[in-house]
């Protein structure tokens, strides 16, 4: 059984008793586990390549629906509900949870164009008021004052740096509840880097942050919570100051310490 | 002789051949541009495109009826031809993947590009000629459709394959439903090289005859009522390059000379855009 430590918090999302099994594998990749993610705060997922972590933030925004085959099983409460209902409306769940990707994603059209998007989708058209939120997101992205004079201008001429902050702009730009971090920084630079992790820590006032991560030293200094994946199974859920210092369990011991992984 | 002079040598031999093999297809190229362009302008004048057919020996004739023809019969095929070329690629692309039906689509459709254009000349006369009754423009768009739609189907296909699936998944991350994934991101992320599979489908099927002269048939004077039959470049010059009357003859070159650069452009325009492309 996994540790697990007491979450003061309200809760953003809660895992209870989730499989997840890929199309034509024979075995689940994911097996009954039991998670919460506190609201407001940063909850880091880390462990060696194919322990499921990237499986599991895909779950909640039920990625995994868009290839045929991929079974869930248990549950992902948010607002009160199973996300992994059959009756969930996917493209309302997507709205209220974010996503950024490994690699930067602009979309090939204009950086007004790309962070307009998502609200397009909702149906704003009044210029004014795209122009405001477009503004505003590119602001909370620290990313406006690089691009005010290039709004126009195509997204894939900026560097992967701005590129991914343009996305977070874009993400944010339809005010979810949850943000979900792919392994944001593994293409970029480490200046790019420090800045997204800023842009994470600041953000985590206004949204929930689940980020998957290879790199243990920025787990730690990101994140309040970190979860320890291995071979599809939490092991250990703790405060990120406390788990790095004083693990409860020995593999997560072994594992931040370098022994394996 | 030691073996690195014997090395030195075979590359020298291989390299000189293949040059030279190189040089004797260019060469080729080079020499039927050339006739093309040393008859062809020697037979163009303004008449070509103010005026119509007329038998031989008049001096006031031309290919305007050829022209528009033309222009009407491949034009209409485009019409045709694109939307459901790219409507179906984007079915195998987005929709159908690796399924068996999907799979199925893009074998077949490989088979009909390389089916011989008159077989499919034959086929139209079959579907459409011989119930009609007689020959027409509109056969001539469909034959022309039918050889255009395989080569612009797999390029739509192979062109959206290229669009990484993380933009995608991107597109769906924000909420949006797949037909706007792939009407805003997918097809904007490939309209350089869809564009090019619609300009290199149009420059193969502006060159057909043997599929023309089942369907559209030919007619010396301009008309541009689809139900009827219809002159073409392709088939003029055909009729007029064999005919024995001189001043038909100068006409034929003008028409090869017209349809050359023509679909010369179209493939170069193409190119430069599948170079931009590549470029980014």
């Amino acid at each position: 059984m996994a540790t697990i430590v007491d979450i003061k918090e309200e809760k953003a999302l809660e895992v209870q008793n989730f499989e997840f099994t890929y199309d034509g594998a024979d075995a689940p990749s994911i097996k009954t586990l039991n998670m919460p993610i506190a609201k407001n705060s940063v909850t880091a997922l880390i462990g060696p390549s194919g322990c499921g972590k990237t499986t599991l933030l895909r779950s909640f925004n039920r990625m995994h629906d868009l290839y045929p085959g991929n079974e869930y099983a248990g549950e992902i409460l948010f607002k009160n509900r199973n996300i992994l209902s059959k009756n969930e409306d996917l493209i309302k769940l997507r709205i209220q949870i974010g996503m950024i990707f490994q690699k930067p994603t602009a979309f090939p059209m204009s950086i007004f164009d790309n962070v307009a998007y998502g609200m397009r989708l909702q149906g704003i058209k009044n210029k004014t008021e795209l122009k405001d939120r477009v503004e505003k997101a590119l602001q909370d992205a620290a990313i406006f004052k690089e691009v005010k004079e290039r709004l126009k201008h195509d997204a894939n001429g900026l560097s992967g740096g701005q590129q991914q902050r343009l996305c977070i702009a874009r993400a944010i730009a339809v005010e979810p509840e949850v943000l979900l971090f792919d392994e944001p920084t593994s293409a970029l630079d480490p200046i790019s880097t420090a800045g997204i992790e800023e842009l994470v820590v600041e953000l985590k006032e206004r949204v929930s942050i689940v980020i998957v991560t290879h790199n243990m030293q920025q787990a730690a200094r990101v994140s309040d919570y970190t979860g320890f994946m291995y071979l599809g199974e939490l092991i250990e859920l703790g405060r990120t100051e406390e788990m790095f210092v004083t693990p409860k369990e020995k593999l997560t011991e072994e594992y931040i310490t370098g022994k394996f992984g | 002789m030691t073996h690195t002079q014997k090395r030195i040598i075979t590359n020298y031999i291989v390299m000189t051949l293949s040059t030279i093999s190189a040089l004797i297809g260019i060469g080729f190229l080079f020499w039927i541009l050339g006739v093309l362009i040393f008859n062809g302008i020697d037979a163009l004048s303004w008449t070509i495109f103010s005026q119509e057919g007329a038998p031989p020996g008049y001096d006031e004739s031309g290919l305007k009826h050829a022209l528009i023809g033309q222009l009407m019969i491949v034009g209409v095929a485009t019409l045709f031809g694109v939307p459901f070329g790219i409507l179906a690629g984007t079915y195998l692309s987005e929709y159908g993947q690796k399924s068996k039906l999907a799979e199925t689509i893009r074998d077949i459709s490989d088979i009909m590009m390389s089916a011989p254009s008159i077989v499919i000349g034959a086929f139209v006369y079959a579907i459409v000629v011989a119930p009609m009754g007689h020959f027409s423009g509109w056969a001539g768009s469909i034959a022309l459709t039918i050889i255009m739609l395989p080569i612009i189907l797999r390029t739509t296909d192979d062109m959206l394959q290229l669009v990484p699936s993380t933009l995608r998944e991107a597109a769906f991350a924000l909420g949006a439903p797949k037909y706007k994934v792939i009407i805003q991101v997918v097809y904007r992320g490939a309209k350089a090289g869809i564009l090019t599979g619609v300009l290199l489908g149009v420059a193969r099927v502006a060159g057909e005859t043997a599929p023309l002269l089942f369907t559209s048939f030919n007619d010396n004077f301009l008309n541009t009522d689809m139900m009827e039959p219809m002159a073409s470049l392709t088939v003029t010059m055909y009729n007029y390059a064999t005919s024995p009357y001189e001043d038909w003859q100068r006409l034929g070159w003008a028409a090869a000379f017209i349809l050359s650069m023509f679909i010369l452009s179209l493939n170069i325009i193409g190119r430069i855009f599948l170079m931009r492309k590549r470029g980014k």
